[in-house]
């Protein structure tokens, strides 16, 4: 059986009708058809499949989709357009931050959450921010600078 | 896959407890989902109905009052650890809610979730029994207290039945010249689950150990007090001789209370080094 789901998404509202067991990522993929949020592992361990929730950054593969109800969401998708790349994609090209880029749409959405709460944050804060991401490609040191090149 | 399931959302603590009198066995409360989510994924939960409990309000708060300290149920770890009381009445507390996953799992995860999972390796455990925490549980049936060491079977089992919620996490400000530490082992940083925990506070008093309060996580199968070395010290002077008889008493604990496994040979020194570490620690604060 079906539920109906109206929740905000990348600043828009959105209705979809789905089983209450599907996750949030399934939604979004299946759904909507917004795949650039990743499923990496399924269990909340990669943070390939991270998006906001109400700002903050979230697992989508843990969160079983009615919970969005009447919240809002942000994903990668919301993130700067393909002709204007926002800043951290930018930044994220610049220092070499993406080779396979499977990861790459997790991190940028838990980096965003961090420089909204956090314009200036140490290395430190950058690397926590981060610590709910496997990368297997580019080692993370690439990445702690883009978005370290950010928070000036 | 999935198996299907109804998926309630009540907007009062009442309607929740009778949702729960309803289903009985076939309901499961959850909150984040953080650790339900994957009981569900891989068969080992198989509800007919979840009951979201993330929008009611009294579970949501931390507050004070009359010297004591109160934190629902359904306060996230990141909340915790960016709650001024915690951080000035119950320190420990936001220490290891800072540690538990990563950020998007703290900013999901709850502390009541991580109480009732009662997993042996629970982060928030060690604190709350050092804090000699209170929770709150809440039913049709009515209301009840419950010192959070009795709330454990074994392990990943409560003694709270099917119908009832745990609301609340109660315990008492710490005077200002108490001391505490907290350490955790994991194979990481971040994203691991600790293999050791040590969770101590203690007051000195004209010199001697007025007050101790020792806890470890991921040795014994539910949480407890180490009451055997808390004794051994207590009134004592902290010199070495001391602290180490009293790691020694951690170490028979855990194994009186675990048996001889093979993670034994590892576990006795470090645990013993670690409580060691813990007791320096804090009265070096």
């Amino acid at each position: 059986m079906e539920r109906k789901i109206k929740f905000i998404l990348n600043g828009m509202g959105v209705e979809v009708s789905v089983p209450p067991r599907w996750t949030l990522l399934r939604l979004l993929r299946e759904k909507l058809g917004l795949t650039g949020t990743k499923e990496g592992c399924g269990i909340g361990e990669c943070g390939a499949c991270t998006v906001l929730l109400d700002g903050v950054p979230v697992h989508s593969c843990l969160l079983l989709a009615p919970k969005v109800e009447g919240r809002e969401v942000q994903t990668i998708e919301g993130l700067g357009s393909r002709g204007s790349l926002h800043p951290l994609q930018q930044s994220f090209i610049d220092h070499g931050a993406v080779q396979c880029g499977f990861c790459t749409p997790g991190i940028l959405m838990s980096s965003k959450a961090l420089l909204g709460k956090n314009p200036h944050p140490t290395r430190d804060e950058v690397k926590e921010a981060i610590s709910g991401h496997l990368c297997r490609c580019t080692g993370y040191h690439q990445i702690i600078k883009a978005i370290e090149a950010l928070a000036k | 896959m999935i198996p299907s399931f109804d998926y309630k959302i009540p907007r009062t603590l009442e309607e929740a407890c009778d949702l729960l009198w309803t289903f009985g066995e076939k309901a499961r409360i959850i909150a984040g989902g953080t650790d339900l989510v994957i009981g569900l994924r891989n068969g080992h939960v198989r509800p007919q109905c979840l009951v979201d409990i993330t929008r009611l309000e009294e579970l949501r708060r931390i507050e004070e009052s009359d010297g004591m300290i109160f934190v629902g149920a359904g306060v996230t770890h990141s909340e915790i650890v960016s709650s001024p009381l915690v951080a000035r009445h119950g320190r420990l507390l936001a220490e290891a809610a800072c540690r538990i996953g990563s950020p998007q799992i703290r900013n999901l995860g709850t502390l009541g979730g991580n109480i009732v999972n009662a997993s042996p390796a629970a982060d928030t455990l060690p604190p709350l029994m050092v804090l000699d925490a209170v929770g709150k549980v809440i039913s049709k049936e009515g209301e009840r207290k419950v010192p959070l060491c009795q709330l454990f079977n074994r392990s990943y089992e409560t003694s709270l039945k099917s119908y009832e919620i745990l609301t609340q996490v109660t315990f008492p400000k710490l005077p200002s010249s108490t001391r505490s530490s907290l350490l955790r082992l994991a194979r990481r940083e971040a994203m691991a689950i600790a293999r050791m925990s040590v969770a101590v506070i203690l007051r000195l008093e004209k010199g001697l150990i007025e007050d101790i309060r020792i806890s470890v996580g991921s040795v014994t199968p539910t949480p407890g007090r180490m009451s055997d070395a808390e004794a051994a010290l207590k009134g004592k002077l902290p010199n070495d001789e001391g602290i180490q008889v009293a790691a020694r008493k951690v170490s028979e604990t855990m194994i009186r209370q675990s048996g001889i496994r093979r993670s034994t040979a590892y576990k006795k020194p470090v645990v013993e080094a670690l409580v060691i570490r813990a007791i320096r620690k804090a009265i070096e604060e």
